[in-house]
């Protein structure tokens, strides 16, 4: 049934609020709470949100919040192998948590030999030679043979070789007779040799992580304000492209930045430096809101959006990736936007960054959050343009 | 006189290599309602995105309210009131949400949105989401959006588009009633009799010119062939004879048709807006 529209001149507004602009303040702020109530509104964004909050802080709490990376080691030592009067004691070196090594000392090559076999109670054996801390002591070269099971990959066999040579160094008192080559990036501070739990590697991924996810959220909201015309109609109001563009540019932040600290917070990831972490957070969900307006504004419809935000994600999770295994990261990982977020969410996280040691990285995600925040500007502006 | 409210003069706009308006020239008085009428792609929606602040003209110049369109857009704009052709409303909001919105935008400390509502025939849904809502009632809640601010110039883009002849009769009053008001109304439209009914002048415009400006009713007069149509029944069934007014014998075979005892009907026939655009661009508006 159709009702008639009623003609008479009562339902507009007063002369009095008519044909004066508002200011830029007011526009932005109502178009920011019209986007908080369209987000909320979309279920997909609201179940992404809600994967990526209550899922992950949920499986954060399953990670193993501590790290046993104990290194069993099975030794024989001849006779006559180390200077008379001076025992092996395993217990000693069990007792020193940080070197994370068990030795347990076997009779003989044979019965070393089996239990490696056998891999049940050592990863691998050592046999110090009689005459070996003579040999040292000399400065001669002296031989210790490495036990190692098959099929061992081979960055394992590296390790226990490096580790044989520290227990050389342990027994012997001399400078290992090795050289480690270290070509490598380490991605945020360097911390080798410290028991890094799995949730503790896991922090900086999820942050990241929660804040790539809001590429999709903005992407969609611009994408659909084009795809939809309605950023027209914003635009035959006394709103400027420019208030529309810097709604969507606070809106993204706010809500990327916020995302991130309330997951934050569940994951325990402030540490010693909260300040720190928060800044990086902050030029992160500026970054992020930049490639969201670029993702919004090429995206004609949902599928390209998805696509779009999926390729931008991929490559921005790689930092934080490579810093799950220290040292992995080769050199052109430093290159991209989210290196320096990552960079100073593992450093602060582990307490072991100062405000002067960040000031690079933070400087440099800010200038990439600046440099993508302008283009995607740029980018959305011209497509509002020609609508 | 009354000065124009909005004033274009020779606004040219390209896109790439097609001109798609070539030096349109046109005035919309305050209280007036202009039908500007064209077939599609004949520059009518450049000309209004340029009016409206959209695109910014190549040449040539857009007064409103003695202000110049696009440097003062934005104190233009507060006093302008679009009815797009696309039902561009925000679906996951209400349709008091949409409005709301809207008024902030426009800094309307209370927007009387039940009392716009009412008035388009949309109170009872006034908390539905438009998602919900069929594409007449997202006509008439673009309607309640255009005049959300009683703005001094209304640009309507074919505003009872895919409305049920009661609803369409309903807008055409409430547009009426806000030119009553005082508000200049620029109206484009595919609905001959639309543009005939509410327009005070329509102007043409076809590759990208205006071909003619006039009343309606001028137009009328001064084109196609003003006749009276006689119907009477004859030994073959109902004959038609079409008396041109203008010719010297009519007024005599007028007098004998009307004493025909075989008489039907007598009907005048005058042009229609269609006509007089064929007329003038050689060819139709929905060609």
């Amino acid at each position: 049934m159709t009702t008639p529209v009623d003609t008479s001149p009562r339902g507009t507004a007063s002369r009095r609020d008519s044909g004066v602009r508002p200011s830029s303040a007011a526009i932005i702020r109502a178009i920011v709470a019209k986007d908080a109530v369209a987000f909320r509104r979309n279920r997909f964004l609201m179940l992404i949100t809600f994967l990526v909050l209550i899922v992950w802080a949920l499986v954060y709490q399953f990670l193993p919040q501590t790290v046993d990376e104990t290194f069993s080691v099975g030794v024989v030592v001849e006779q006559g192998a180390l200077p008379a009067g001076i025992a092996l004691d395993p217990a000693a070196l069990a007792a020193q948590d940080d070197v994370g090594v068990a030795v347990s000392v076997y009779p003989d090559i044979g019965q070393l030999e089996r239990a490696v076999g056998e891999g049940s109670d050592v990863a691998a054996g050592l046999r110090i030679p009689a005459g070996f801390a003579a040999d040292v002591a000399a400065g001669q070269q002296a031989t210790v043979s490495l036990v190692l099971p098959a099929g061992l990959p081979p960055q394992y066999r590296a390790l226990l070789e490096s580790s044989a040579a520290e227990i050389g160094y342990l027994l012997s008192g001399s400078p290992a007779p090795i050289d480690l080559a270290t070509d490598t990036t380490i991605v945020g501070t360097d911390r080798v040799g410290d028991q890094i739990s799995m949730a503790e590697q896991m922090r900086p991924l999820l942050l990241v992580v929660v804040l790539l996810v809001e590429v999709f959220a903005l992407a969609t909201l611009v994408a659909g304000e084009i795809a939809e015309r309605t950023a027209t109609a914003v635009l035959a109001t006394p709103a400027s492209p420019g208030d529309l563009i810097a709604a969507k540019m606070i809106f993204g932040t706010l809500l990327a930045f916020s995302e991130a600290v309330f997951l934050g917070i569940l994951i325990g990831a402030f540490g010693t430096s909260p300040v720190l972490i928060l800044v990086a957070l902050f030029l992160g969900a500026v970054l992020v809101t930049g490639l969201g307006l670029l993702a919004g504004s090429f995206g004609r419809d949902f599928t390209d959006t998805l696509i779009l935000g999926m390729l931008i994600m991929i490559p921005l999770m790689v930092p934080a990736i490579a810093a799950l295994f220290p040292g992995s990261a080769p050199a052109w990982v430093t290159l991209l936007p989210t290196y320096g977020l990552v960079d100073v969410v593992v450093g602060a996280s582990a307490g072991t960054l100062t405000w002067s040691a960040a000031a690079v990285p933070l400087l440099t995600l800010a200038g990439w959050g600046v440099a993508l925040g302008l283009l995607g500007v740029v980018v959305l502006n011209r497509r509002v343009a020609r609508l | 006189m009354v000065e124009a409210a909005v004033r274009v003069r020779d606004l040219t706009f390209s896109y790439g290599e097609k001109q798609a308006v070539a030096g349109v020239s046109i005035d919309v008085a305050p209280g007036e309602i202009v039908g500007f009428l064209g077939p599609n792609g004949a520059g009518k929606s450049t000309t209004i995105k340029m009016i409206i602040g959209q695109l910014r003209p190549q040449s040539g110049s857009i007064e409103i309210f003695g202000e110049r369109m696009p440097r003062q857009r934005d104190d233009i704009q507060a006093r302008m009131g679009v009815c797009f052709e696309e039902k561009n409303h925000y679906p996951a909001m209400s349709a008091a949400e949409n409005l709301k919105f809207f008024g902030k935008l426009f800094g309307l400390r209370a927007v009387p949105v039940d009392a716009l509502l009412d008035r388009v025939g949309l109170l009872d849904r006034r908390d539905e989401r438009v998602a919900g809502f069929s594409k007449g009632m997202r006509q008439r809640l673009m309607i309640a959006r255009a005049i959300i601010n009683t703005p001094d110039l209304l640009v309507l883009d074919e505003p009872t588009d895919g409305l049920d002849p009661v609803s369409a009769i309903a807008v055409r009053e409430l547009i009426q009633a806000e030119a009553d008001r005082g508000a200049a109304v620029l109206l484009t439209t595919h609905d001959m009799h639309e543009a005939d009914e509410l327009s005070d002048r329509v102007a043409f415009i076809n590759d990208g010119c205006i071909l003619v400006t006039d009343t309606p009713e001028e137009l009328k007069l001064q084109h196609g062939t003003r006749a009276v149509t006689i119907r009477r029944r004859d030994a073959d069934g109902i004959a038609e004879d079409v008396l041109p007014l203008d010719d010297a014998d009519t007024a005599g075979r007028l007098a004998t048709a009307l004493s025909d005892p075989h008489l039907l009907t007598v009907h005048t026939r005058e042009a229609t807006l269609e006509d007089v655009f064929v007329e003038y661009a050689g060819r139709g508006l929905a060609e």
